[in-house]
């Protein structure tokens, strides 16, 4: 294990891009921060900038106008850095994926600029604080 | 006015239409040519003081239609004003958005969607789609469905580019802040920029467009009982109102009453939304100026809700619970008892909220006399929910054009004079504690009885169905031609009329206080900790944290003037 991997996975700091979600995935992400879950006990902070992230949240199957702005902050973050996709539409653009405007999911943008990102997956609609805490972990671990 | 005296004026456009429906009791259309829709909104508008509510387009192959959707509050009734526009090549109207700043972005969305012109439209710039959109592709005409349904999408640019036909040129003499478009205080991506001069803001210009999902088109390709799963997730707070405002245009459309045991079951569970959804917000509020504690607080109470919602639909948020002819899941008899502990316990904490904010000094201080939306620019805005009650306007859908079983229940509207982001914070705390009798009450009042019907065809026809979701009033319009899919469903989510309220109640505010005006219309949040400038060039930049430290230095500021100490944990 890099050192850099080993440091990546102490207190991972994550900045949060929503690229076009229904603000449900992004109201469980917040409400992870707050006293129920308060995942701040393991070091795990919103940050305000993508520069000073570990990780980066994204929700939302990602419309024409979010993609070149998710591509900017993905090339914002330090690297090496861990995508996680929370919630159907961030895997597989879920009940969007018909739509004109939609030109994800978020693993096709990003691999459209760095093919070697290591990105993660959180399945549901949306998914429960729980399995984004279990994602996390899961994801950390196998680092 | 009552729905006699409006017929009665309705006569004197005669001259101006080419007909008048009343398919159902309660709901006009009026039918007419485009040259004569401009003097007909005026009238509706200036004359008859009717509340415009949102202008659906329509390509209906052999012309196009927008139709102009107004509210009678008084009567709870609706008038649609059907303009027909014959030229299919270079179809054209007169904008009405010269007198009407609420019909501003809804011409602009028509222009975008179908290409029809709006002439003398004061700033007839792209609005919901991307930067990258190619130039005459207009998603909503048929001719595109074959096209879209094989797959197709806008090519995007690798970088966001920098010539936005969305770009506004606002004079560079002046400092620019740019928020966004990763941003705090929306759901939707929004881009700000506000023109400064010295602290006060001067200007504000917004670009949306990021969170453009193109619902109205996949809704086209669903049948009708797929679209309220849909329709759900246009917003996951109100994923409640949504599908029940489209389930009673369908509803109303195959002329069918459900069951009174589900009416209950939607009442109980609109409710919890609404509670949860004005007790997540007032936890932001807090955060924005500098309460965390009131933010952790309240988002403590939020959980005992959506543990509720959990226990009765299966899921803490999309609840998935309206069905066309009914529900999809009961409220079990067992479960009773537990949600009015619950719901007392919130209701308690709310009580000690509304103290904590009445008591307060510094939030006196802090929230009053700030981003003023007056009772003319409320009208104008025609904006709804809590923002319009907080500025003097008695409007509220539940009670207007009463649906589910809010008629049988006792409760009250709120309102506030004043239209300032306390006026706000009062209303919606009012509220949850009205929403918390409505519960209760439902609870011991629901009647015995199946949840759902069987429905077996959809005529053709049009309908509307509207419902007070806890940020105003979300419209859906839906047509059918008798198949199983709508062919045309609009959708109007209450931050679409809210939002560009914000050029009244920001322009002349502090840069410290534009976080809570923009807040204070609770424009859906969702990315509460974010804004990461990507998309600015040779601007003064401020970030998120910068803005919410003179929100917060501000706060700091008032309380050594006033000598009082913030509010702390133990005073809750």
């Amino acid at each position: 294990m890099s050192w850099k991997i080993w440091a990546l996975k102490k207190s991972p700091w994550v900045f949060h891009v929503n690229t076009g979600a229904c603000n449900n995935c992004d109201i469980e992400i917040v409400a992870l921060l707050t006293p129920k879950f308060d995942v701040e006990r393991f070091g795990i902070k919103l940050v305000g900038s993508p520069r000073h992230a570990d990780a980066l949240l994204v929700t939302g199957g990602v419309t024409a106008q979010a993609a070149p702005r998710l591509r900017e902050v993905y090339r914002q973050m330090p690297k090496p850095c861990v995508v996680f996709c929370i919630g159907a539409c961030a895997c597989d653009k879920g009940i969007f994926a018909n739509s004109y405007h939609m030109v994800g999911p978020v693993d096709k943008i990003i691999r459209e600029i760095d093919p070697n990102a290591i990105i993660a997956y959180v399945p549901g609609c949306p998914p429960k604080p729980e399995a984004i805490i279990s994602g996390v972990v899961k994801a950390l671990s196998a680092l | 006015m009552n729905q006699k005296e409006l017929k009665k004026r309705l006569t004197e456009l005669e001259d101006k239409l080419i007909g008048i429906e009343e398919p159902r009791e309660n709901c006009i259309y009026l039918n007419c040519e485009s040259q004569n829709s401009f003097a007909v909104n005026k009238f509706l508008f200036e004359e008859l003081r009717l509340r415009f509510v949102i202008a659906t387009g329509i390509d209906a192959e052999d012309c196009f239609e927008v139709i102009y959707h107004y509210a009678n509050d008084r009567a709870g009734s609706m008038v649609n004003l059907k303009a027909f526009i014959r030229n299919r090549k270079k179809p054209a109207i007169d904008s009405i958005a010269t007198f009407l700043p609420a019909a501003e972005w809804i011409e602009r969305e028509i222009h975008d969607i179908l290409g029809i012109d709006f002439n003398n439209h004061p700033d007839m710039r792209r609005l919901i789609l991307a930067d990258d959109w190619p130039e005459g592709v207009y998603p909503l005409r048929k001719d595109m469905d074959s096209k879209i349904a094989q797959g197709w999408t806008c090519k995007t640019s690798i970088r966001p580019s920098k010539k936005s036909p969305a770009r506004r040129t606002i004079p560079m003499k002046k400092p620019i802040l740019a928020v966004g478009p990763f941003h705090p205080l929306q759901e939707e991506m929004e881009f700000f920029q506000l023109a400064t001069d010295g602290e006060i803001v001067t200007d504000i210009d917004m670009r949306i467009s990021y969170n453009h999902r193109g619902i109205e088109k996949i809704s086209e390709s669903l049948q009708f009982d797929q679209v309220p799963f849909l329709v759900s997730r246009i917003c996951g707070i109100c994923s409640a109102s949504h599908p029940l405002a489209y389930v009673q245009a369908v509803e109303e459309l195959a002329g069918i009453e459900p069951p009174v045991r589900a009416l209950y079951v939607r009442t109980i569970i609109n409710e919890l939304e609404r509670i949860h959804s004005h007790v997540l917000w007032f936890g932001l509020a807090g955060h924005f100026i500098g309460y965390d504690t009131v933010f952790m607080w309240a988002w403590k109470y939020r959980e005992t809700v959506l543990d509720l919602l959990e226990e009765i639909t299966g899921n803490r948020n999309n609840y998935g619970n309206v069905t066309v002819g009914g529900c999809r899941e009961d409220i079990p008899d067992e479960l009773k008892p537990r949600i009015i502990k619950d719901i007392n316990f919130v209701e308690k904490k709310t009580n000690m909220l509304i103290k904590a904010v009445d008591d307060d000094p510094i939030l006196h201080a802090r929230l009053k006399g700030v981003g003023v939306l007056s009772y003319e620019d409320a009208v104008k805005f025609a904006v709804t929910g809590p923002t319009a009650r907080a500025s003097g306007i008695d409007i509220d859908v539940r009670r207007d054009e009463s649906y589910a079983a809010y008629d049988q229940l006792d409760w009250d509207v709120i309102t506030r004079p004043e239209g300032d982001v306390f006026a706000k914070v009062v209303v919606r705390l009012l509220e949850v504690v009205e929403s918390c009798k409505i519960i209760k009450q439902a609870v011991q009042k629901i009647p015995d009885g199946p949840v759902a019907m069987k429905v077996k065809q959809i005529p053709p026809g049009e309908a509307i169905g509207r419902v007070e979701a806890p940020r105003g009033e979300t419209f859906h319009y839906v047509r059918s031609d008798g198949g199983n899919r709508p062919v045309r469903h609009k959708v109007r989510a209450p931050s679409y009329v809210n939002v560009p309220s914000f050029k009244a109640s920001c322009i002349g505010e502090h840069i410290a206080d534009v976080t809570i005006t923009l807040a204070a219309v609770d424009p859906c949040y969702s990315c509460t900790e974010r804004l990461a400038v990507v998309d600015g060039e040779n601007k003064v930049m401020h970030d998120y944290e910068s803005l919410l430290r003179m929100s917060r230095e501000k706060m700091d500021r008032i309380s050594k003037d006033l000598g009082v100490e913030k509010l702390k944990l133990e005073d809750l």
